[in-house]
């Protein structure tokens, strides 16, 4: 039941959602960018599984098949395995920014609350 | 208010989300025909065993280097971000040549009385025995460090930190040389990350200022990033960006993807000098910009 998969990860993602608009610390809306991110890696896994499959390594074939003849065999998806490697890195990669401007943020307005952070309000 | 819509919409969020996933391929699907292509052609196009890394490093390399791209912007950015006061590298003479100016503006100090001397005495007897800020700016020495915080950690600590070193170093280059583990150049990078990490918990940053300086970790990480580059674009000569033009050893050997072997060390230099320097400008985000100003009186410093 791989859908039930598909379906945690689209709650995690709401969560995530829940937690950016309801919270008003910023390290807590960058933590729930961070679980939308986690939901995105679970769904991209979740994806390239197939039942009974094995992992994409093409390497000690079962007895009475080739090497070649796993490519065509039963294994999970490598392209959304790679797609996930790369979404880690762009997660890494945006997370380190803002939580370098949270602490730009917290030193200028001497505050982690977003409701007190209204310079660029009018 | 904010709460019920915040849950009202994250609510809707999640429901979009789940009418959406019920209809993706589920596990009993066939693999997609993108998918089928990169496991075909691992072995006898890349001569790999590992088709996440060919992908990675070869069918869709576009991908990966438009990542790396990536994270350079963000590692820049959070150099940008997080830089503090840069240090004197040479002599500026700012007093010397504000002098005559100076002088007209302020033609003296008022002569100290003695309340206020015993005053000054007292002052510099409570601050104790921190060393005070140069008195001029000219007298700043020159290429002065902050004070460093982070002081080495018990013998116990240390002695662990040298016993795990050499192993996580010899796995961590053992991921990308074999190219067996998906991503090669990535986790191993991150592994590496990890080794410098351990090594300033446990000795303090003393011991690696002299590799984990930002000057020459700017220049490595953009040397990997050319070599990304000059990797891909040699793939013209055979046909298209990012194709092989090396020549293929059997597989399961170090040189057995070709340009995606190169690639993956390339993305090692990339992926280990841009998370370290994120790292350490993250820590060191020490330098306030904005002073505590006490006359300050719209309440934003009350925090």
């Amino acid at each position: 039941m791989i859908v039930a998969n598909y379906l945690v990860a689209g709650v995690v993602f709401g969560l995530g959602v829940v937690v950016i608009l309801t919270r008003r610390n910023l390290v807590k809306i960058v933590m729930g960018l961070s679980l939308v991110e986690s939901s995105c890696y679970l769904l991209l896994l979740s994806m390239a599984y197939r039942r009974g499959s094995t992992a994409p390594v093409l390497l000690g074939p079962p007895k009475g098949n080739s090497e070649q003849g796993l490519a065509t065999g039963n294994v999970a998806d490598p392209v959304l395995q790679n797609i996930c490697l790369t979404a880690i890195v762009i997660g890494v990669a945006v997370t380190a920014v803002l939580l370098v401007t949270v602490v730009r943020i917290a030193q200028h307005y001497r505050t982690l609350d977003a409701d007190r952070v209204r310079d660029l309000c009018g | 208010m904010r709460t019920l819509v915040g849950w009202v919409l994250g609510g809707a969020t999640a429901g979009v989300l789940a009418l959406g996933v019920v209809d993706l391929p589920r596990e009993g699907a066939g693999l997609p025909q993108i998918a089928r292509e990169a496991l075909r052609v691992a072995l006898p196009q890349w001569h790999t065993t590992e088709p996440v890394s060919e992908v990675v490093y070869g069918t869709r390399a576009f991908d990966t280097f438009g990542e790396t791209f990536l994270l350079l912007a963000a590692v820049v950015s959070v150099l940008l971000l997080g830089r503090h006061r840069e240090r004197r590298r040479e002599y500026f003479g700012e007093e010397e040549a504000g002098k005559e100016e100076q002088q007209y503006e302020n033609p003296g100090d008022e002569p100290v009385g003695p309340s206020e001397r015993s005053a000054r005495e007292a002052d510099a007897r409570e601050s104790g025995g921190r060393p005070a800020a140069a008195v001029t700016p000219d007298a700043e020495k020159v290429g002065t460090a902050a004070p460093e915080p982070a002081w080495g950690m018990t013998a116990v600590v240390r002695l662990a930190v040298r016993w795990v070193v050499p192993v996580l170093a010899v796995a961590g280059l053992y991921l990308m040389l074999q190219g067996y583990s998906p991503g090669g150049g990535f986790p191993a990078g991150v592994v590496l990350v990890g080794l410098v990490l351990l090594v300033y918990a446990g000795f303090g940053y003393r011991r690696i200022a002299r590799v984990v300086r930002p000057g020459p970790l700017e220049v490595v990480e953009l040397i990997g990033a050319l070599l990304v580059i000059v990797v891909l674009a040699l793939g013209f000569l055979r046909g298209s960006f990012g194709a092989n033009w090396l020549p293929l050893a059997p597989e399961r050997t170090f040189r057995s993807g070709g340009t995606m072997q190169a690639f993956s060390a390339a993305e090692l230099i990339e992926v280990g000098t841009g998370l370290t320097i994120v790292i350490f400008s993250i820590l060191a985000v020490r330098h306030d910009w904005t002073p505590a100003n006490p006359d300050d009186s719209d309440g934003k410093d009350e925090q």
